[in-house]
């Protein structure tokens, strides 16, 4: 019988052991083996940008041989949860790729290194007022690695056979609208309806906005603008929907973030709003036609179209290794030859010397986006600081609302009163 | 070894009185043998669902720490967030639809497979692989393909001359296509009724058949009251599972619980407070509540059950 209870007790130490070193496992960190510093460096994105990105961290190990580089990689939504719960539980990556949506957040949060004060990293060649885009509370928290622009892309083949003059410059909301009436009344354009219904749309209504001298936040993280403006906005789409010259609620709502599903994707339009990088996707499917053309401007000529940094790079504020982690950040954002591996997998790079360098080696529709950008050099407007913490959730809020506007359970007014609240209630106002 | 080597003495009729030592010890090993279930549920079960009541009374955006704000979570759920009200109509309308159709389903293909004589691996598997298949994600695009505008359903049905135009872009009819999806999935109660349909004694049937019955006086009379804890069975099962429903919606709605919040599920709705919002102080009030509720309409589920549910043996251990 003592044997017995010896044995047992034995048996349960063993297991209780087990688990202690199991659970010890996880904690492992930085430390890294030999000597060598280790690196953790997450990122979203695609196959592509993995290969790219595994080439240039190979080249920074070559040329620091005491920094190891670990990467791991996730599409966006799956990354966004991903790294908000490895940085609530005190254990973000050493260096992330952020969105702007996520800098204010985090920033606040604690969860970002101060970059600016490490010297290794270079910011010299970066446009100001894009790098003013990762500061928050006069720190630079992060650095944009790209940019991009909104555009209208559309099927310019179509657009000429319908005998609608082709977007310039300086066109405004009203020519747009005008545009729209009238490629939908064409019989060129076979029953297809202008655009998509930008009222889904906070990209396309801060555009808007900007060229009516507003903006989506006010300078202390408040909103930039009243129920007012929302429900003038989206009365003028709800006016445009109802005479058919851009899509109806059933083509809006099927939109799910890829270009396939968009109404200009299904061939059920003729142009649509998209950011500039992802447009590409247009050409497999509308083919030789397609154009890029810049969103409308305000009625006295305001351009309400910015510059975005597409994504940053920023540091956790806990890493073992600062300096490395600052110094790999230099090499991905300033280094020459990294800007070559990489080349536009990123956007078109936010770096003034590296941009130069990787313009004339781009290829098929990566030379038409740049091509774009460059007629808005020096044109535009200094883009919005990073949108207040908070205000995640508000772009996906903003197109649940206008859907029960496009489905008519909901006046233009009441939606906008419902987003008000909602937004204030979010920003904690 | 040793420990099933004792085993015979040991469990030889239960300790009496003054035999305690032999008791305990018993106990001892079966605690050490229970230990990796005791360790993962405490770890993986207890703890979180501590620490999400914990939450559930506070402000929690993940980044910075959890605030006290007590019932306010609760109070905001109930009285302010007119979505929330809009998600449980929702899943009440689905569970309303889906339940009894995917329960119906799976009675009649399990009476129908019961008489098969030819190839009965094949029909049983035939109509169990939705359910395996079912829950996954691929399927549910799938769906989400079919039921599209130009999808094949919408293609058959405007061929006949009904065209709704895709259903799941039209609210009312995307809740449909989300419960459609579940019903297709009856392979597993399907398989419980008919273990149960083949407990029933023939001579039942027989003795009704000499009688004159009908087939559906033998249904009504013979096989649903035999039947009867099998269907309790699965309808508490398929009920508890229909209010957690949430790929369908996930998936045929790309997320969004669209078009108009009409396929705005509770579970994607918590979903949507806890990983988009970053609200999981309230998306844990939500758990709490839905796991409230759930316990609830079990409970009814179980007083009703002694009107309807009968038992085989309910003679010999009076109404158990």
């Amino acid at each position: 019988m003592r044997r017995n209870r010896t044995k047992a007790s034995c048996a349960l130490a063993l297991v209780l052991t087990l688990g202690g070193t199991l659970t010890g496992c996880g904690g492992d960190g930085g430390g890294g083996s030999g000597g060598k510093v280790s690196l953790r460096f997450t990122w979203w994105g695609n196959p592509d940008r993995a290969a790219r990105t595994d080439e240039a961290v190979k080249l920074f190990e070559k040329r620091h041989p005491d920094i190891d580089i670990s990467t791991s990689f996730a599409g966006f939504d799956t990354y966004k949860a991903k790294l908000a719960t490895q940085a609530a539980g005190g254990d973000a990556p050493d260096v992330m790729q952020l969105d702007y949506r996520q800098i204010n957040q985090y920033a606040t949060s604690g969860i970002l290194l101060d970059l600016g004060k490490h010297p290794e990293l270079r910011t010299s060649e970066i446009d100001k007022g894009l790098l003013a885009t990762g500061v928050v509370d006069g720190e630079q928290y992060a650095l944009p690695v790209a940019r991009g622009t909104e555009t209208v892309a559309y099927d310019a083949a179509l657009w000429r056979k319908a005998g609608v003059p082709e977007p310039t410059l300086t066109w405004t909301w009203d020519d747009w609208a005008d545009a729209m009436r009238k490629l939908s009344a064409s019989k060129a354009t076979q029953g297809r309806v202008g655009s998509t219904d930008p009222g889904q749309s906070e990209d396309v209504f801060e555009i808007w906005l900007r060229g009516r001298g507003k903006a989506l936040y006010a300078k202390d993280e408040k909103l930039g603008f009243t129920a007012d403006d929302l429900t003038r906005y989206w009365e003028w789409c709800t006016k445009l929907r109802k005479e058919g010259a851009v899509s109806s609620a059933e083509q809006t709502t099927q939109m799910d973030g890829t270009v396939e599903n968009t109404p200009l994707g299904r061939l059920k339009s003729v142009s649509d709003f998209n950011w500039d990088a992802p447009t590409s996707g247009y050409a497999a499917i509308v083919g030789e036609g397609l154009k890029l053309a810049p969103l409308p401007v305000g009625e006295d000529g305001t351009p309400g179209q910015y510059f975005k940094p597409s994504m940053f790079f920023g540091a956790s504020a806990k890493t073992a290794h600062p300096k490395q982690a600052a110094q790999f950040i230099d090499f991905l954002l300033n280094d020459k030859k990294a800007g070559a591996i990489l080349g536009a997998t990123r956007g078109i790079p936010a770096n003034d010397a590296i941009r130069q360098g990787v313009l004339p080696k781009l290829e098929g529709f990566d030379q038409v986006i740049s091509t774009y950008q460059k007629q808005f050099e020096g044109k535009l407007k200094d883009p919005p600081p990073a949108p207040p913490k908070g205000d995640t959730s508000l772009q996906s809020t903003f197109s649940r609302d206008y859907d029960q506007v496009s489905y008519e359970r909901l006046s233009p007014r009441e939606a906008a009163e419902n987003y008000i609240t909602e937004a204030k209630a979010e920003l904690r106002q | 070894m040793t420990a099933t080597a004792t085993r015979p003495q040991d469990a030889a009729p239960p300790a009496t009185g003054g035999k305690r030592a032999p008791k305990r010890e018993r106990q001892g090993a079966a605690w050490v043998f229970l230990s990796p279930w005791v360790l993962g549920a405490a770890v993986l079960t207890l703890l979180p669902m501590a620490v999400s009541l914990y939450l559930s009374f506070t402000d929690y955006d993940m980044f910075d720490a959890p605030q006290w704000i007590g019932f306010r979570n609760y109070t905001q759920m109930f009285t302010e967030d007119p979505r929330y009200w809009r998600s449980v109509i929702t899943t009440l309308t689905y569970v309303v639809i889906a339940v009894p159709l995917q329960l119906a389903m799976a009675l009649a293909v399990a009476i129908a497979l019961k008489s098969v004589k030819r190839g009965k691996g094949f029909y049983r598997s035939a109509f169990y692989a939705p359910s395996l298949l079912g829950a996954s994600m691929s399927i549910a695009l799938v769906w989400r393909a079919i039921f599209n505008d130009g999808g094949s359903v919408d293609n058959l049905l405007s061929g006949m001359g009904i065209d709704i135009g895709g259903w799941i872009n039209r609210p009312g009819w995307a809740i449909l296509s989300v419960a459609l999806l579940t019903i297709w999935q009856f392979g597993a109660p399907m398989v419980i009724f008919l273990a149960g349909l083949q407990q029933i004694p023939v001579e039942l049937y027989e003795a009704a058949a000499v009688d004159g019955a009908s087939w559906w006086r033998q249904f009504r009379s013979i096989t649903i009251p035999m039947l009867s804890p099998v269907l309790f069975f699965n309808l508490v099962l398929q009920m508890i599972q229909a209010f957690q429903v949430f790929t369908p919606a996930f998936a045929v709605s790309a997320g969004k619980g669209g078009p108009a919040d009409s396929t705005l599920v509770y579970t994607l709705y918590l979903y949507d407070r806890g990983f988009t919002a970053s609200h999981m102080g309230y998306a844990s009030a939500m758990a709490w509540a839905l796991l409230l509720a759930i316990g609830a309409v079990t409970a009814v589920l179980f007083r009703t059950s002694r009107a309807w549910v009968f038992y085989a043996n309910d003679n010999n251990e009076g109404g158990r």
